[in-house]
């Protein structure tokens, strides 16, 4: 689908166009189908474009064997014109259009950390098995000591290559893959081999134009294998190389030529050798529940997880509940059409909220800082108060400098809100002779919650999740002492996560994944029945 | 995922893997010459960051110009190639070429997505701590273009010399200046084990043991008796505020811009700002304060080749014997003004303040490329700032905590 | 609104201070504490070779010189990436918010309760890995329609409307329960279609949270530069976020200056925005037809 399509597709559901037939019409004998208004006519045409290239997608979908893409494509087609031509499908025709785009990027994203969570994706399993095999062997093929550069053009005759080399002797031969080297009569003009007899030699045009098999061609040094064979990345210089681990495709092992020790896949997505020494890279297996039951058994995450989780609640509710009160106390003060240049205050207040989030982030940072920050330097006549490297006043920070990021955002969706409440009930509460106080408590909060509560939770869930902030802000320190994870006061459990999963040797995109998927269950039960609590609100 | 965000590029700088490594480059007498002859059809991907761009343009125009290979410059955030390179890799759809800092490598060569390079000859004719920069595990990953390391910075309108041949008394030369700050090392409140390595290594604590060939093992090194004298001088240092964690690297540059000291340890980064604003400035090693060598880290920015790149004979082409000329190291040092990574071309800089920095990296080891190296960052700084700020009561206890944690973590 | 003026006129002195003049009290505290750590920012991009936050003594210098430096950067290119990109997701989102929205609110459908449930907690998935799943789902549809793969504003425009429905919708579901359904029964009434009603009637009524909620959209989508990154390579394709977090991403050498600069111009248009939405959100085009 692409956006035209979907951000128009909601028109044509307008079955009678602008100008409606002024006739009533009985509930459900509206033919959508059959009256053929500009309106259905549009409808037509859009859907007929969606279809066009819903079928176009198919078809290259089927050309690429994108398999998935193509399932879901005619899934997608058939919704849509179910929805469109259907009579019945009243709240489908409103919400497919939202639904594809949520599907396609948001439930694709979430079905894919589902997966990882029960891989052992990360750091040494990035790839695939083929891949791993690739590159053990590249990194393990080592140029035999000793032994020289070698001036190299490659050749061919008819459908076979082969590389004619000038020795260090001064002496030129050919080979082939089959052929060991053997001495022919080559001109060598310049250092370079520009003939030799019987083959072509290959200019670097054409040698570009065959990469794969140039650099994937060895050629025996000798009839002795343990001589080493020669290659070539570039076409023209060639070096002796030996393999110190060799695959054996049949018995899908790798055998060290020195030692002869044979390493053979393991469970974990390694080849391993007896006694348990790894070769990497390995590759990506399932592990199961693996990462999920690391976590519990990890005893080094036990220690300052507690505290942790209980912080994580507080900055969460508290980040809420104060960007919220400020933001709805600015929006009520500036509601008042006698303020004169409101519209100006207005457009100044969400100024944090334009500007880079990181870059506003640094500058906090700088202006708390103990000994020199614009706070302590020059507000506070230069007292030295460690805002970041006390425990309670980092947390007190990281609020702070939430609020001042985060109330544009409340104040500007306060500001919409209140427009919903009717001037009139105000006004009447006052004659009645009902105080501003109380009319706020008893009748413009209440409504206001009406179309706000959800969005309170959806910020809770946010701030349970806002990593960015407590990175950029305190990277989670002050640190606790001496704990086997570098976590600190203001860590929460996402940034927990991160210094867990990432920053503690090498990156586990599993172990993250498996983490992540926890914090959204404990996120989303809290959510789900602080939500189905607001429903007695929502209800009207 | 949220990260490599400036701010989080104070971490991202601890938390990439470092390198280093041997390389066993035989003696060669074959001549390498370039074969491009006839023109070649064929398009390089090249991933390269935004300060560096620029001056690889006119290097990439250069080479297209004479081997009709053309490379194709996409810009990337500086913390974000390494990373994008091991994910996107193994789609086929990566880049056949990056440009990065090596302290990645480690990472890479164990995902599989770096491809093995042969340099042969050409190794010799570079900086010696450059071509092992580029080398892990015995095997030669990419081709250096420029070496960075930090120094001792000295405002000469302050002080116009300086016979210390110690740290102490260098701070204590420096109070004489005068000024709010003596010897500025930028700090934060996760220290900064990158500027303070030098001290750490003056005193034989290096974070790992280096083989007889400059390789780094992942047998660590900083801890015993050396890293215990180390931590008392940091927590010196730190009572008597010659280390604040306050001044981080925004306030040690602008202090040192606006005079308030007569020395700072940074790097080549921040001299071209220096010298924009006018102030005459000398670039010397850091003195010694535990008696042994003060070495600082050495990165390398090398060219690193993928894995799986569908066009290896024009990388190689482009890499190993187009960006090994002198002709395209001076090229890159004409316009990017970084230290070249070719001798030969850095013999020719005529550069007081860079051939300072130079000298000052001639000792330096390089920043350790095995993937262990990433466990040691997060514990390094945190345990420094709580040394320096005070909060480790016993510098050596919290210090040995630290080895043991990060022992930990690498054993897994 | 012929009440306010009246009302206007009406106070003075003492009454005027406890019923508005307290409020222009509380407009410029509270804008001192917006603009505060934005005269960094202004400050560092008057000054070529400063820091950010290096020094409390502003503007000490000031040069335009990192404002003509923006032009040979692309910066004009990127200025036009995002605006195209996030007009377009702000216009798709209130459109494909607002349907979905209406039919939460006015229909009485199976699953529409689970449905709204759903809703709000597919937003709270942790998107960790979000930026690997994107670039593979990406890449694959690269193939099959490269108008939207990677590389394309068209595919950063849809990736963003995938969050069309959510948070935003809930808003609007919120506001659109308070327009009265008598409304909807007069039209049904005239002969209106559901289609008639939604885009000739409840659109108009629901105009302020349309506003809102567009303008939320269009700076989510305007500051976003995490998925950007992903499916953006080129330069020249780039948003300005996305470009603006290339040039500070350099730790050591980020040039602040040049930096602070494109964050100052780019957050004029956001500004300029709901300065002119303004009249939308809180006009008075709604305040005589919704009432109780």
């Amino acid at each position: 689908m692409t956006d035209q399509s979907t951000a128009q597709e909601v028109v044509p559901d307008d079955p009678t166009g602008t100008r409606p037939p002024r006739r009533r019409a009985p509930r459900g004998t509206t033919s959508h189908a059959r009256s053929f208004s500009p309106g259905f006519i549009a409808k037509l045409i859009l859907i007929g474009t969606v279809d066009a290239l819903g079928v176009y997608g198919i078809l290259s979908a089927w050309a690429v064997s994108q398999w998935g893409i193509l399932a879901f494509l005619v899934l997608a087609l058939v919704v849509a014109n179910w929805a469109y031509f259907s009579r019945r499908m009243l709240p489908a025709k409103y919400l497919v259009p939202g639904l594809l785009f949520l599907v396609v990027y948001q439930l694709f994203a979430m079905g894919y950390t589902g997966y990882v969570a029960f891989t052992n994706y990360g750091d040494g399993h990035n790839s695939t098995k083929a891949d791993a095999i690739t590159q053990i062997a590249a990194q393990n093929e080592r140029r035999v000591e000793g032994s020289p550069s070698l001036p190299l053009a490659v050749v061919q005759s008819g459908d076979e290559l082969g590389f004619a080399v000038v020795t260090e002797d001064g002496d030129t031969q050919v080979g082939t893959a089959e052929q060991p080297f053997e001495d022919v009569d080559a001109t060598v003009e310049s250092g370079r081999i520009t003939e030799v007899p019987g083959w072509e030699v290959l200019g670097f045009a054409q040698v570009a134009a065959d990469q794969e098999a140039i650099t994937s061609l060895r050629v025996p040094f000798s009839d002795d294998p343990s001589d080493g064979s020669v290659r070539t990345q570039d076409g023209s210089t060639g070096y002796v190389f030996r393999s110190a681990l060799e695959y054996d495709a049949a018995a899908d092992t790798f055998t060290d030529t020195d030692t002869g020790t044979v390493y053979t896949p393991g469970e974990g997505g390694n080849f391993v050798s007896p006694d348990g020494e790894r070769l990497t890279p390995g590759w990506r297996v399932g592990v199961g529940f693996d990462n999920f039951t690391a976590m519990v058994t990890d005893s080094r995450m036990a220690g300052p997880f507690a505290q942790i989780f209980v912080w994580t609640f507080a900055f969460a509710f508290l980040s809420v509940i104060t960007t919220f009160a400020l933001g709805l106390f600015l929006a009520i003060t500036f509601n008042d059409p006698r303020v004169r240049g409101r519209k100006v205050y207005r457009s100044l207040l969400i100024l944090p909220y334009a500007f880079p989030g990181f870059l506003s982030a640094l500058v906090w940072r700088g202006m708390l800082n103990e000994r020199f920050g614009l706070i302590n330097e020059v507000l506070l006549g230069g007292a030295s108060i460690p805002w970041l490297s006390d425990p309670w006043l980092a947390k007190a920070a990281i609020i702070g400098v939430n609020l001042w990021l985060g109330f544009p955002y409340m104040f500007l969706i306060c500001t919409g809100a209140l427009q919903s409440i009717p001037h009139d009930m105000t006004e009447a509460a006052r004659i009645d002779g009902a105080g501003r106080w109380r009319i706020f408590r008893s009748l413009t909060l209440p409504l206001l919650m009406v179309s706000v509560a959800p969005l309170l939770i959806s910020s809770f869930a946010f701030n349970f999740n806002n990593f960015s902030l407590i990175y950029m802000l305190t990277g989670g320190g002050p640190n606790f002492v001496g704990t086997p994870y570098v976590v600190g006061h203001t860590d929460i459990l996402i940034s927990m996560v991160y210094s867990v999963a990432f920053e503690s040797g090498t990156k586990q995109y599993g172990v993250a994944s498996a983490l992540s998927i926890v914090i959204f269950l404990i996120v989303g039960v809290i959510s789900y029945l602080g939500f189905r609590r607001t429903r007695t609100l929502e209800e009207i | 995922m949220r990260r490599s965000i400036p701010a989080l590029a104070t971490t991202a700088v601890l938390a990439l893997a470092l390198a280093a490594c041997s390389s066993s480059d035989s003696p060669s007498d074959a001549t390498s010459d370039s074969p491009a002859a006839d023109a070649a059809e064929g398009t390089l991907t090249m991933w390269v960051d935004d300060t560096r761009i620029d001056s690889m343009r006119p290097v990439v125009e250069a080479f297209s110009e004479e081997s009709g290979v053309e490379v194709e410059l996409v810009q990337k955030a500086t913390g974000d190639i390494g990373p994008d390179f091991v994910t996107q890799v193994p789609t086929g759809e990566g880049p056949d070429i990056i440009v990065s800092a090596h302290d990645g490598l480690g990472e890479w060569v164990n995902n599989g997505v770096v491809a093995p390079i042969e340099l042969g000859d050409k190794a010799d004719a570079f900086a010696d701590s450059a071509v092992q920069a580029m080398a892990y595990d015995g095997q030669t990953y990419g081709v250096p273009i420029s070496i960075e390391n930090i120094a001792l910075v000295r405002n000469n309108a302050l002080l116009a010399d300086t016979p210390a041949t110690t740290f102490d008394e260098l701070v204590e030369q420096a109070k004489g200046a005068g000024t709010d700050f003596s010897v500025l090392i930028q700090q934060g409140e996760e220290s900064d084990p990158y500027h303070l390595y030098p001290l750490q290594t003056s005193f034989g604590a290096p974070v790992f043991e280096q083989s007889a060939d400059g390789s780094y093992t992942d047998t660590l090194a900083l801890g015993g008796e050396a890293g215990h004298a180390y931590a008392a001088y940091l927590a010196k240092l730190g009572a008597d505020r010659t280390l604040d964690l306050s001044v981080d690297g925004d306030k040690a540059k602008q202090a040192f811009l606006d005079g308030q000291a007569p020395y700072i340890v940074t790097g080549p980064w921040n001299t071209s700002a220096f010298q924009e604003a006018g102030m005459d400035i000398s670039v010397l090693p850091v003195p010694s304060a535990g008696g042994q060598p003060a070495q600082p880290f050495v990165g390398v920015q090398g060219v690193f080749i993928s894995a799986k790149s569908e066009n290896p004979v024009l990388a190689n082409e482009f890499v190993v014997n187009y960006l090994t000329t002198e002709e395209a190291q001076d090229a890159l040092y004409e316009a990017g003004g970084r230290l070249p990574a070719l001798t030969a071309s850095a013999d020719k800089v005529d550069d007081a303040v860079l051939q300072g920095f130079n000298e000052a990296g001639a000792t330096g080891a390089p920043m350790p490329a095995i993937p262990a190296m990433s466990s040691v960052w997060s514990f390094w700084g945190a345990t420094e700032a709580q040394i320096v700020g005070g909060q480790a009561a016993d510098p050596a206890g919290a210090w040995d905590a630290m080895v043991q944690n990060i022992q930990d973590a690498i054993d897994g | 609104m012929a009440r306010s003026t009246e009302l206007h006129t009406a106070v003075r002195g003492r009454r005027w201070w406890s019923e508005i003049g307290w409020r222009h009290v509380v407009g410029v505290v509270m804008i001192a504490i917006c603009l505060l750590p934005l005269l960094y920012v202004l400050s560092a991009s008057l000054n070529p070779g400063g820091t950010l936050t290096g020094s409390n003594q502003l503007f000490r210098t000031i040069s335009l010189e990192n404002y003509t430096e923006l032009g040979p950067r692309g910066y004009m290119n990127w200025a036009v990436n995002s605006l195209v990109v996030s007009s377009a997701t702000a216009v798709g989102t209130v459109l494909m918010g607002a349907a979905a929205a209406y039919a939460f609110s006015r229909f009485r459908f199976r699953g529409r309760r689970s449905g709204l449930t759903t809703l709000l907690l597919v937003q709270m998935f942790p998107q960790m890995l979000a930026f690997v799943a994107l670039f593979l789902l990406l890449l694959s549809l690269s193939e099959v329609f490269p108008a939207i793969g990677l590389n394309t504003q068209l595919g950063l425009i849809c990736v963003y409307l995938g969050g069309a429905l959510g948070v935003n919708t809930f808003l609007m579901y919120g506001f659109f329960n308070t327009v009265p359904r008598e409304i909807d029964e007069a039209a049904k009434i005239d002969g209106a279609s559901h289609a008639q009603i939604f885009w000739t009637i409840i659109l108009r009524l629901v105009a302020p949270i349309l506003a809102v909620v567009g303008l939320l959209s269009f700076i989510s989508s305007y500051g976003e530069f995490i998925i950007a990154k992903v499916v953006l390579q080129r330069p020249e394709r780039f948003t300005l976020a996305l470009g603006l977090y290339n040039w500070a991403s350099d730790e050591r050498n980020a040039r602040w200056g040049i930096f602070a600069a494109g964050a100052v111009l780019a957050a004029i248009p956001v500004v300029a925005l709901f300065l002119f939405l303004q009249k939308y959100i809180v006009g008075g085009l709604t305040a005589g037809s919704v009432k109780g």
